[in-house]
């Protein structure tokens, strides 16, 4: 850090979170669409409005919010809602172990409080941050940044959903409505197949579920999803092998 | 109160997830799940869309499918060419409902 800043450690801290919660400012704008649609399709479950705003602020994930709520509108079981959920989220563990060095030196108590706020956009805005060419700045200005961030997400997201919910009721029984989620399932798919091995686990794990669509509530679903990472797994051997990656044996 | 328990602990697995490697300083994932894990998002997030798009009402048929399969496409395309979520989605409800609105009013067809 060069000393020649003429601001003051309490300046950079406030800047810090300043600068998070701007970040996170214009995630929750992005989101608004999404978010109206998102809360829409889930108010006209027959899920109790309150409980699917409740799990905003408790599961804090988009996509596992709409999955747990539309298994609770079918019917399915208690073990394969929360099930369901924990697959959808089990990407969070990488951000998990992506971000543990740079939360190293926090006190146990905020590492806690970092992980219940860790979603795909903070993860997103902080490892962008601490990437950077300061690496985020001292830990003060490092967590005033994430939890500046994590803050606005979390009361934009639960708003967003909320309001949603709201502005569903108002939309007549006649509009269809039943292709909102699984086109915003696709879109929250897409930007997550980075090469041929996600492709092929997409493309397979979709067929599967279509296939299986007759069994069980969920069961289709989860039969799809082994199906896709199985193809995956075997697509991801496969091209490596061709290109000859060294390491892994 | 079911739902509320599976939102709970839905919550709970969830909160898992993300603490796991942040509360302990040994634990670090195997280097195969690192690998493989990209793939599980994939896998389970198309296997909820494709049979939405697919059967939007619970079956394949002609009058369901097709709209919903050319509005998926069309959310895929802007979604490529505009990288937004939003526009996406609304591009692809705005479609479908257009050709829905075309059936319905314009050939009869009961839905």
């Amino acid at each position: 850090m060069p000393d020649d800043i003429p601001f003051s450690v309490d300046d950079r801290v406030r800047a810090a979170r300043r600068a998070g919660m701007r970040g996170a400012g214009v995630v929750v704008l992005s989101y608004i669409p999404f978010g109206l649609a998102a809360g829409a399709a889930m108010g006209a479950t027959s899920v109790p409005a309150w409980i699917s705003i409740v799990s905003s602020p408790v599961i804090f994930a988009g996509a596992a919010q709409i999955a747990a709520v539309q298994l609770l509108h079918v019917g399915a079981g208690l073990a394969l809602v929360v099930f369901t959920v924990a697959v959808i989220n089990a990407r969070h563990l990488l951000y998990s172990a992506a971000l543990a060095p740079h939360l190293a030196d926090w006190t146990a108590p905020q590492r806690l409080w970092a992980a219940f706020l860790l979603a795909d956009p903070i993860y997103a805005l902080v490892a962008a941050r601490y990437d950077g060419p300061d690496g985020g700045g001292s830990d003060r200005e490092k967590r005033a940044f994430y939890f500046g961030a994590g803050f606005v997400c979390l009361v934009g997201w639960t708003s967003l959903l909320a309001a949603g919910i709201v502005v569903g009721a108002f939309i007549p029984e006649w509009v269809p409505f039943e292709l909102a989620i699984p086109l915003t399932f696709l879109l929250l798919t897409l930007p997550l197949v980075r090469n041929s091995a996600g492709l092929v686990a997409a493309a397979v794990a979709g067929i599967v579920a279509t296939l299986a669509h007759s069994l069980p509530t969920g069961v289709g679903l989860m039969v799809g999803a082994v199906a896709g990472v199985i193809a995956g797994v075997v697509t991801l051997n496969l091209t490596d092998r061709r290109g000859a990656e060294p390491g892994d044996a | 109160m079911l739902e509320l328990l599976a939102v709970i602990l839905g919550g709970v697995v969830t909160f898992i997830s993300r603490a796991i490697f942040l509360v302990s300083k040994k634990l670090r994932p195997p280097k195969r799940a690192e690998r493989y894990l990209p793939l599980v998002g994939p896998a389970v997030l198309a296997a909820i869309a494709v049979p939405g798009i697919l059967a939007p009402r619970g079956e394949v048929n002609l009058v369901d499918t097709i709209p919903a399969v050319i509005a998926a496409v069309v959310t895929w395309l802007v979604w490529r060419w505009t990288k937004q979520i939003a526009i996406g989605l609304l591009a692809g409800l705005l479609l479908w409902w257009g050709i829905l609105a075309v059936l319905v009013l314009g050939f009869g067809v009961v839905r």
